[in-house]
């Protein structure tokens, strides 16, 4: 794609394209990340799952012939390691950050060591939808080829929100996750609620991981996942704990993670490595400017303050 | 989720409550005895008073009836049928609700999704439109008026205590126990409450079990009295049939601590604490702290009045350095004072904040080591050690004069019961010079000779010369120690007067916000 | 006061004064359980390995002799426990202020990065100097990196796990910039490394071994931390901040200062092992560094409770297992990442066992985190 015909309109166009194109497995693992954290438990083990997610679905794919079959995979390999990580910060005296950090070298370091035998074979990859068929110009229909989860994602973020504000277990979601000591009052039993919320936030991980290796970038190797998963925590964050936020959240991020490629398609090719790294600035930058030492954010859940 | 009757099935509860009984209750923890053998028995519609000082067993008796704790022995029954409630839920499901001394409600969720929440059966979707409706309609026939969608949290603690009743008799609790339940409300406001409680009883719907540490409003609304002391029953019966002098004997165990002797001899003098239009804001950003400006002189006690989510514990955060003032200043003996180590040394001042386990300790480090927070870098050995030596020499003797019970002052402090923590905290803030003392709740939780022995200490640090500020929500430990009381309402001091001559209902007008 | 620091305080509270067979029950929990956890971490993997299809038996055979089972291959293992030792210390350190902090991957690459700019900056000079210099900025930057951690979470309220997580990923690309652009090599074609700083400017090896002076480094940092922890004031005021930051701040202490100073240690210790990797194993700095010490040395931190001391053996240990790598790549061709499996087995077991600490003796060696909160609620246990 050249920025040629496109004169000035290239840039920001490749962004565009760039961003509804990177921003799925941002979306996803938010979204999990955001069911978890309501329920007042932090996951920094997403970006484990997320990568044990690639890998099984890459495989799956590969060994089936069907890319939806690895997603699924991806989806219950992810469902095992929230799952995992919500029984584990449920024993009494374990700390919750330290398990996040434990799972994700366990799962990265899993995921490296059963997926050596298929980085090599070429496994059948998700399609494309062309929303940009109606037009004429190639980089326009270039930046509109999204995948079906980018569309199940965003549909995810709305059901999410409608679940949280009108459906009765989307409500118990959230009282655990704001105090924890009234929910046992009322008779709920806060560790169920959160291993389930951990668990199906797994679920989410392990499909946005699935994207990785089964649409863009394509593959499965060594240099997949670059902090993706660790991004959406702070996308939480960012998104102050609501669904659609993190919709718009996990564009803005997809779109500076496209900033380096976009980049290069317009002719700058240099200083790729700090492009690279322009994501994580972002993030770091957001985390500054929104977090307060003294004050409580506001839609942050009661029970993630005493985390810390 | 079993059911938790014996036999036969409960109804929804409607019509007259059935009366309660508590049956020779015994409940242990570990070696300790909570409760002994104590038998009680509610009658429908009446208002039964639970009374004993901290620690008798009230708050444990009334868990075993909730359905926290199963008991060890006797038996617990709702008119005929004996029940064992093994949660909160099963209680509820009895008709029995109770209403806590910490609030329940969830702070950052709103009135109206409060009421809905508290429910036990949910419908799958919330109808919202719906919910609000029948909750106006419920309101509509209660006393007190409430905003469905304010947040909890902006709420005054009267308030939450008002909406915390009303969500029983929402959930159609018949047999409601309240724990304490003025201690956060003005005199005029726990009036009103009392009162509508007891005329709610009167008309049959509900039977009340009120736990209370205060005589007057035993004799005023109870119709039943139960009085617990160390786990046992040392006196029960109609309450016109006693006098709160005998009541207090039995609560007591016969030696009622006379009134506290203060032969004041300290001499007013300078100025040592001068707070000058203070401004601060609480956690949320929301402004706690608006303006406040006070003077203490040494040789005085200055009291605070004041009810929880006025201001004042962010005063006392704000003057022991653990938050930041937004506006005004702070002086100390003429000097601006920033809450540094340096400062504290050499003004001598210190700090009494209440929960002293949560504010002034590190639970996990020894009773020695905790003594020695102000004075760990004395005496240092190669300029950089600290000497154990002379950190448990003057743990010893802190110890010692204070009569902390320990096993060991290398025990983690957190193994000490409250009272020792706050002895320990006394010994360590009020040793050496002390020119400024802020105490705030010092003897909350503690029993009666705790008190009266903290209350000396404090007053023996006025004699020395010291300025205390006591910060508390109990006027009768303001009357009995200050010479001076400020009433301290939205951030703001609403009144100040001397102690002599002050009424107790105009205080209480001007802590509520009404002036 | 979060986990990692009541690690620390309940290990200084309880070692004090009580009875022997009190001291006795609080070595067992302290030992007994790691071990217990290393044991069941080595039959989980067990697991992993038959599911690829090796041989198990063999793999711990070759463990073993990969690690320890020949002069060659302690050294090898002390090598590699070398940087353990220190990036380890970016984890414990801060821990002791109760923040949980897994920088140390990105301070060890921004110490080196630093040593680097010094070897040439001093080039012809004697390199007793250059070797101070190196490790002077190294420290500098290093400790500059994580004070930055610090003074976000104690300032701004940022997560310092999240944030120095990010940093990590942002040192990475910051010096692949810097390895494959300013500072690159034209020598070097075939793998972007910055210009060798010169034979005469190595560290040099500890007479008799094949091992390098880095070792010492890590020996006299993890002794100097804990003579700094245990018995300093500076060590006793930085307790206090992990215990309680409310006692602190009632107490005076500057906590701003001392969770700073702490982290600008901890990053210092973690540059350090950049500098001794570029000065005494490659001789450059390149992509070679990145090979994941900052990480394996978070789990020495745990692993050892975040003890200083305790770090050294557990360093050692994890060395050798990760010298073994190689062994296991050739003899049972396990995949390369089998030592990272390994590793992350052990990190969860150990997190799980900690349920477990407490429950050695019966009611001697008590744990009472909980216990706080209820007695502060006011209400006594009638």
């Amino acid at each position: 794609m050249t920025g040629g015909a496109m004169g000035l309109w290239g840039l920001p166009l490749a962004l565009a394209g760039g961003a509804l194109r990177v921003s799925p497995p941002y979306l996803w693992v938010s979204l999990g990340e955001c069911l978890t954290e309501k329920s007042g438990r932090i996951n920094l083990g997403q970006e484990g799952t997320l990568v044990m997610g690639a890998m099984s679905g890459y495989a799956v794919s590969y060994l089936t012939g069907s890319p939806w079959l690895g997603v699924l995979a991806a989806g219950s390999v992810g469902v095992v390691f929230g799952a995992l990580h919500g029984w584990l910060c449920s024993l009494p005296r374990v700390n919750d950050i330290a398990v996040g950090i434990a799972l994700m070298l366990f799962g990265m370091g899993v995921a490296f060591f059963l997926g050596k035998p298929v980085i090599q074979p070429a496994a059948p990859q998700l399609p494309a939808l062309d929303l940009g068929g109606w037009s004429e110009l190639a980089p326009l229909r270039a930046a509109l080829k999204v995948n079906l989860l980018l569309l199940v994602g965003v549909a995810a973020a709305f059901a999410m929100r409608f679940f949280f504000r009108r459906t009765r277990w989307g409500l118990v979601v959230r009282l655990v996750g704001e105090d924890a000591d009234a929910a046992r009052a009322m008779g709920y039993s806060v560790a169920r609620v959160r291993l389930l919320a951990t668990t199906a936030g797994g679920f989410f991980a392990g499909v946005g991981g699935s994207f990785l290796s089964l649409y863009y970038p394509g593959s499965w190797n060594e240099r997949l996942s670059s902090g993706q998963g660790l991004m959406a925590v702070a996308l939480v964050i960012f998104a102050k704990w609501d669904p659609v936020r993190c919709l718009w959240a996990s564009l803005l991020f997809g779109g500076a993670g496209a900033l380096g490629p976009a980049l290069q398609s317009v002719g700058y090719t240099g200083g790729y490595n700090l492009f690279a790294a322009a994501p994580y600035i972002l993030t770091l930058g957001i985390m500054t400017a929104t977090s307060s030492a003294h004050r409580i954010l506001t839609g942050q859940p009661a029970a993630l303050t005493v985390a810390r | 989720m079993s059911a938790p009757i014996a036999t036969g099935t409960l109804a929804a509860p409607i019509g007259r409550p059935r009366p309660l009984e508590a049956d020779a209750v015994c409940k242990r923890f570990g070696p300790f005895r909570a409760l002994e053998s104590v038998s009680l028995r509610v009658e429908p519609g009446s208002v039964h008073a639970l009374l004993g000082e901290n620690g008798a067993g009230k708050s444990t008796l009334v868990k075993c009836i909730m359905g926290y704790h199963p008991i060890d022995g006797g038996s617990i029954r709702l008119g005929d049928l004996e029940v064992t409630p093994r949660s909160p839920r099963d209680a509820q499901a009895l008709g029995i609700g109770m209403v806590y001394q910490h609030f329940t409600l969830v702070p950052n969720m709103t009135v109206c999704e409060n009421f809905v929440l508290s429910r036990a059966a949910l419908p799958f979707m919330v109808d919202w439109v719906r919910e609000r409706a029948s909750l106006r309609g419920f309101l509509s026939g209660m006393p007190f008026k409430v905003d469905l969608d304010a947040p909890v949290r902006s709420l005054s603690a009267g308030e939450k205590q008002k909406i915390e009743i009303l969500k029983q008799l929402y959930l159609k609790s018949r047999i409601v126990i309240l724990d304490e339940p003025t201690s956060v409300l003005t005199p005029a406001e726990a009036d009103e409450v009392l009162t509508m409680l007891h005329s709610m009883a009167r008309g049959g719907h509900v039977s009340i079990v009120l736990i209370t540490h205060k005589f007057r409003e035993v004799t005023k609304y109870a119709d039943d009295v139960t009085i617990l002391r160390r786990g046992r029953v040392v006196g029960h019966g109609r309450v016109r049939d006693q006098t709160a002098e005998a009541m207090a004997e039995k609560m007591m165990g016969g030696t009622v601590p006379g009134r506290e002797k203060d032969e004041n001899a300290a001499t007013v003098g300078e100025t040592r604490l001068h707070v000058d239009q203070l401004e601060a804001d609480d956690d949320s950003g929301v402004p706690a702290l608006r303006g406040v400006s006070f003077e203490v002189r040494s040789g005085e006690i200055v009291g605070i009045a004041a009810i929880a989510g006025n201001g004042q514990e962010e005063l006392v955060e704000v003057l022991a350095g653990q938050r930041p003032r937004r506006a005004g200043r702070v002086n100390v003996s003429g000097e601006a004072f920033h809450a540094t180590r340096a400062q504290m040394k050499t003004r001598g001042v210190r700090c009494l904040p209440e929960e002293p386990l949560r504010n002034a300790c590190v639970a996990a480090m020894s009773v020695s080591e905790n003594m020695a927070f102000r004075t760990f870098e004395a005496r240092a050995v190669l300029g950089c050690f600290v000497s154990t030596k002379a950190m448990n020499a003057r743990a010893t003797r802190m110890v010692a004069d204070y009569g902390v019970r320990t096993s060991s002052i290398h025990s983690p402090i957190a193994q000490l019961s409250g009272g020792n923590v706050q002895r320990s905290v006394l010994a360590r803030e009020l040793d050496g010079k002390v020119d400024v003392l802020v105490a705030a709740n010092p003897c909350m939780g503690l029993d009666f000779a705790a008190v009266a022995e903290i209350h000396a200490r404090i007053r023996a640090a006025r004699d020395g010369g010291a300025a205390v500020l006591l910060v508390s929500a109990d006027l009768d430990e303001i009357f009995a120690l200050a010479t001076r009381i400020l009433v301290l309402s939205e951030g703001k001091i609403a009144y100040e007067t001397a102690v002599q001559g002050a009424a107790p209902s105009v205080l209480g007008r001007y802590m509520a916000g009404h002036g | 006061m979060t986990a990692a620091s009541r690690e620390v305080q309940t290990a200084n509270g309880r070692a004090g004064g009580a009875s022997w067979a009190a001291r006795s029950v609080v070595w067992a929990d302290a030992l007994a359980i790691p071990l217990l956890a290393i044991g069941v971490s080595f039959a989980i993997f067990g697991v992993f390995v038959a599911l690829v299809g090796a041989s198990v038996t063999d793999v711990y055979y070759q463990m073993y002799r990969g690690a320890f089972g020949t002069w060659f291959s302690l050294q090898n293992t002390l090598l590699r426990a070398a940087p353990l030792m220190l990036t380890a210390l970016c984890t414990a350190l801060p821990a002791h202020v109760g923040l949980v902090v897994i920088g140390g991957e990105g301070a060890l690459l921004v110490g080196a990065l630093a040593s680097v700019v010094a070897a040439h900056a001093l080039a012809p000079a004697n390199p007793w100097v250059v070797l101070f210099a190196m490790g002077a900025f190294a420290c500098a930057a290093g400790g500059a990196w994580i004070a930055v951690v610090g003074a976000l979470r104690t300032l701004r309220g940022v997560n310092e796990t999240i944030s120095s997580l990010l940093l990590n990923y942002i040192a990475i690309g910051l010096f692949k910039h810097l390895v494959e652009g300013p500072m690159r090599d034209p020598a070097s074609l075939n793998k972007p490394s910055t210009r060798p700083i010169g034979e005469a400017n190595a560290l040099g090896d500890i007479p008799g071994m094949d091992v390098h002076w880095g070792l010492v480094y890590g020996l006299v940092a993890c002794g100097l931390s804990y003579l700094l922890m245990r018995f300093s004031s500076f060590g006793f005021a930085a307790r206090m901040v992990g215990g309680n930051v409310r006692a602190a701040l009632l107490s005076g202490l500057s906590v701003h200062r001392i969770i700073v100073v702490t982290c600008a240690c901890a990053g210092a210790a973690a540059g350090l092992a950049g500098m001794a990797e570029v000065a005494a194993v490659h001789g450059t700095a390149n992509a070679s560094l990145i090979v994941g010490y900052g990480y394996t040395g978070v789990l020495v931190a745990f692993l050892a409770r975040q003890h200083p001391l305790a770090i050294v053996p557990v360093a050692i240990l994890l060395g050798g297992i990760g010298a073994s790598g190689g062994l296991l790549q050739r003899a049972d061709h396990l995949p390369d990442a089998a030592v990272d499996v390994f590793q992350g087995i052990l990190f969860v077991v150990i997190l799980a066992s900690e349920t477990l600490r407490g429950r050695m003796g019966t009611g001697i060696a008590r744990r009472t985190p909980n216990r706080a909160r209820v007695a502060t609620a006011g209400e006594e246990v009638a």
